[in-house]
């Protein structure tokens, strides 16, 4: 199995990160993030570990860790399709865009692609109504107003390594009448 | 004193409570799920809205200021508050549901979402009859939901730990349960996981949820998502009747209601008492109903040619009185028992001191390191107290071996208390003596006895035990022997089964009694056997005896126990054990 720790300088940085707060159950969250970002995923041995080593019981950072999406509790593929289907998308076709995807990588949302180069996630509003539907790439861009041959370009790009571009959202400015 | 004005009627109180407890402590009703006394107050549910106001205070005129009838103008809260965490203010003004149509417009819409998830499975949930969420549906709630979507399914039947099994779609999210675990028994093993309407508690990956508390969460959970993996689908709420008592397996004391069935305890459960277990009892003590149950001495028997037989009460009290009449009583060894009651101990040396016998023993039953600092005790036995105050010489138990295999001892008397079980000391140190043991449950003691006399169990009798701080307390009869019945023993609770089933019902069943007296009977009968005079009709008598006789019990009687949840006694009075 393979053993998870946090080296003499994250723990220094996890010090400071305590520091911050009154207690530190309330660093938990950076502290989830840090060791996602360094493990890659925060799986039942990553969340006793945070749990360790912030002194919390393990329910309460396993608590935590299960309410946002954007926590990993499982390995996941390189690129996460983090699709909305909260309201407003869905009523703007969130879940067409989701069975879409599903039916391209042959996977079900919560599932991984055997090359283990794309997770599919239905998740809750990532905030970004006004451009839905949308999806967020691995905790990182927003990809904006999906349709078909965009979800088919975005996953092109992805395939090749390279992320979509930062897609500025262009003010709307009230048409003079 | 600051006064609050309820529906519109004026209460004063003292202090800083919140409306809902102060509402409750008035006897008045407001519905509630998440909220209980002992833990602290998340306002989650939100089903004990009220509607509040505060007068306007002029501070110029230092005065309330009044409308044109020269009523106080009352600032009324913007919107509707939960009354579990409002604190009330002078001259507060509540209006619940009995008054306002907004507050029971919010309460039914708050059931109505609380029910949207919430599987109707009642018929076959455990919760159904004891259950705030049915009763206050009923009481308060929509009359069917405009739900009609699918419901969000959830985990069922999650085994949590050893004695706790989750139904998570049955869950409110109320977090009674983490809360208990985070606060009262800090194993702090529950968290609520998931979100939205996704979410239910669960313990962490890889742990399982084994608090030697978890059964108080499946009692304070106001559905049915928790409940007990060990009396789950054993029997419907209504089916039993619920009786007061005192936990047997540890010397705090714990108040228990025993929940009754058919003459068979389906279950127990903590009973509130703020000065000995609060609303709390461990999971071991639950068990103890097996003992009242299951292999009960039914009938004395006696030893022949090596062998027991069963015998008649007749023959029994025969050959003790002939037993006894064989020996001096300085070759009578009388051992009382921590495990069996004070008026038992008592009557029991009362006997023995007739015959001539001064002494009587009692051996510890501690088990170093069993305890906690909550409600699991070293001790094991709930009334070693009452043996000390009444002034028994307290042995180890291999102390109390010696003194058996002695070889001036002839008989050996003991009273509900495995011994030989134990590990007091060997079944052989009694060969040859004439042994008489009156217990409650077939044991090693009861297999090497001479003679065996069938006693009352706590469930059977009233009668008291002091826990290890010297607080007496008392159980009342929740089971039926031979000898008694519940509709002659005005003391005994009658459920609904007991009041309406007859004999020709196929659900009622006169089994399960046991042929057995308490042992303060039995030893009176032998008395009268042979034309003395000790002579008492009740346990309550014999607690009036002991109180105007011994200085420790001064001023105790049942009732006060009654009334007082038990009475602590007086530390000046409480005599040094006396040991050897």
């Amino acid at each position: 199995m393979e053993k998870f720790e946090f080296n003499k300088a994250e723990r220094d940085h996890i010090e400071k990160i305590i520091a911050r707060y009154p207690d530190s159950q309330s660093a938990v969250m950076p502290v989830l993030w840090m060791a996602q970002e360094k493990f890659g995923h925060v799986e039942p041995d990553v969340q006793k570990l945070v749990a360790k080593t912030l002194d919390l019981p393990e329910a309460h950072v396993y608590g935590v860790a299960s309410f946002y999406t954007q926590y990993y509790k499982e390995k996941m593929g390189k690129y996460v399709l983090d699709v909305c289907t909260c309201l407003s998308c869905q009523v703007c076709g969130g879940y067409d865009m989701l069975h879409y995807i599903e039916e391209k990588l042959g996977i079900k949302a919560g599932e991984t692609t055997e090359d283990g180069m794309f997770s599919i996630q239905s998740v809750e509003c990532l905030g970004a109504c006004g451009y839905a539907p949308m999806m967020q790439i691995t905790n990182d861009i927003y990809v904006n107003h999906l349709d078909k041959a965009k979800v088919d370009k975005v996953i092109e790009t992805l395939k090749q390594g390279k992320m979509p571009e930062f897609e500025p959202i262009p003010m709307r400015v009230a048409e003079k009448s | 004193m600051p006064e609050i004005f309820i529906d519109d009627q004026r209460f004063e109180f003292e202090g800083n409570p919140k409306v809902l407890q102060f509402v409750l402590d008035q006897g008045l009703e407001l519905p509630f799920f998440c909220y209980h006394p002992s833990l602290s107050i998340p306002a989650n549910c939100r089903q004990c809205f009220v509607e509040a106001g505060t007068p306007v205070f002029n501070r110029e005129t230092n005065s309330y200021e009044l409308d044109e009838n020269g009523d106080r103008v009352i600032r009324w809260f913007p919107k509707l508050m939960t009354s579990c965490s409002l604190e009330a203010t002078d001259g507060m003004v509540i209006k619940t549901h009995r008054s306002s149509e907004k507050v029971a417009r919010g309460q039914k819409d708050t059931l109505e979402f609380i029910l949207i998830n919430h599987p109707l499975d009642c018929p076959i949930c455990d919760q159904a009859g004891e259950c705030p969420l049915q009763i206050q549906t009923y009481k308060y709630g929509p009359e069917g939901s405009r739900f009609e979507h699918k419901k969000v399914h959830k985990p069922k039947r999650v085994q949590l730990g050893p004695n706790v099994v989750l139904d998570a779609e049955r869950c409110i999210n109320c977090t009674r349960c983490v809360r208990f675990t985070d606060e009262i028994s800090k194993s702090k093993q529950l968290s609520i996981v998931s979100r939205g309407d996704k979410n239910y508690p669960l313990t962490a990956p890889g742990t399982e949820f084994d608090d030697p508390y978890s059964l108080n969460t499946v009692d304070i959970c106001p559905v049915g998502a928790l409940t007990s993996t060990d009396f789950r689908f054993k029997a419907r709420v209504w089916e039993m009747n619920q009786t007061p008592g005192i936990d047997m397996t540890g010397s705090k004391g714990t108040n228990i209601d025993l929940w009754v069935r058919n003459n068979l305890v389906m279950r127990i459960t903590p009973r509130y008492n703020p000065d000995v277990n609060d609303h709390w009892m461990p999971d071991e003590a639950r068990k103890d109903y097996r003992r009242i149950n299951e292999n009960r001495i039914s009938r004395p028997s006696i030893k022949l040619d090596g062998e027991q037989v069963k015998t008649s009460w007749n023959n029994a009290m025969l050959t003790f009185n002939e037993e006894t009449g064989k020996v001096k009583p300085s070759e009578i060894l009388v051992i009382g028992s921590p495990h069996a009651s004070v008026e038992d101990n008592y009557v029991l040396s009362k006997f023995f001191n007739r015959l001539g016998v001064s002494d009587v023993h009692f051996a510890n039953d501690i088990e170093k390191g069993r305890g906690d600092d909550f409600l699991i005790t070293d001790d094991r036995a709930p009334n070693a107290n009452g043996c000390r105050f009444l002034g028994f010489t307290e042995h180890d138990p291999a102390a109390l071996g010696k003194a058996v295999s002695a070889s001036g001892v002839k008989m050996v008397v003991i009273l509900g208390d495995d011994l030989i079980g134990r590990g007091a000391f060997p079944a052989e140190a009694v060969q040859g003596k004439f042994t008489v043991f009156m217990g409650t449950n077939n044991c090693d003691t009861s297999n090497a006895a001479n003679l065996v006399v069938p006693i009352t169990c706590s469930a059977e009798h009233a009668a008291s035990y002091i826990n290890e701080a010297g607080r007496i307390q008392r159980t009342i009869p929740a089971k039926e022997t031979v000898y008694t019945s519940r509709r002659l023993n005005l003391e005994m609770s009658l459920g609904r089964l007991d009041h309406f089933a007859t004999k020709f019902d196929n659900w009622e069943s006169d089994d399960n009694k046991v042929d057995c007296i308490p042992a303060w009977e039995f030893l009176i009968r032998l008395v009268q056997e042979t034309g003395g005079d000790l002579t008492y009709t009740s346990s309550r008598e014999i607690m009036d005896e002991i109180a105007s006789a011994i200085d420790t019990f001064s001023g105790v009687s049942f009732e006060r126990m009654d009334d007082e949840y038990g009475i602590p006694l007086k530390k000046e009075n409480q005599p040094q054990g006396k040991t050897v």
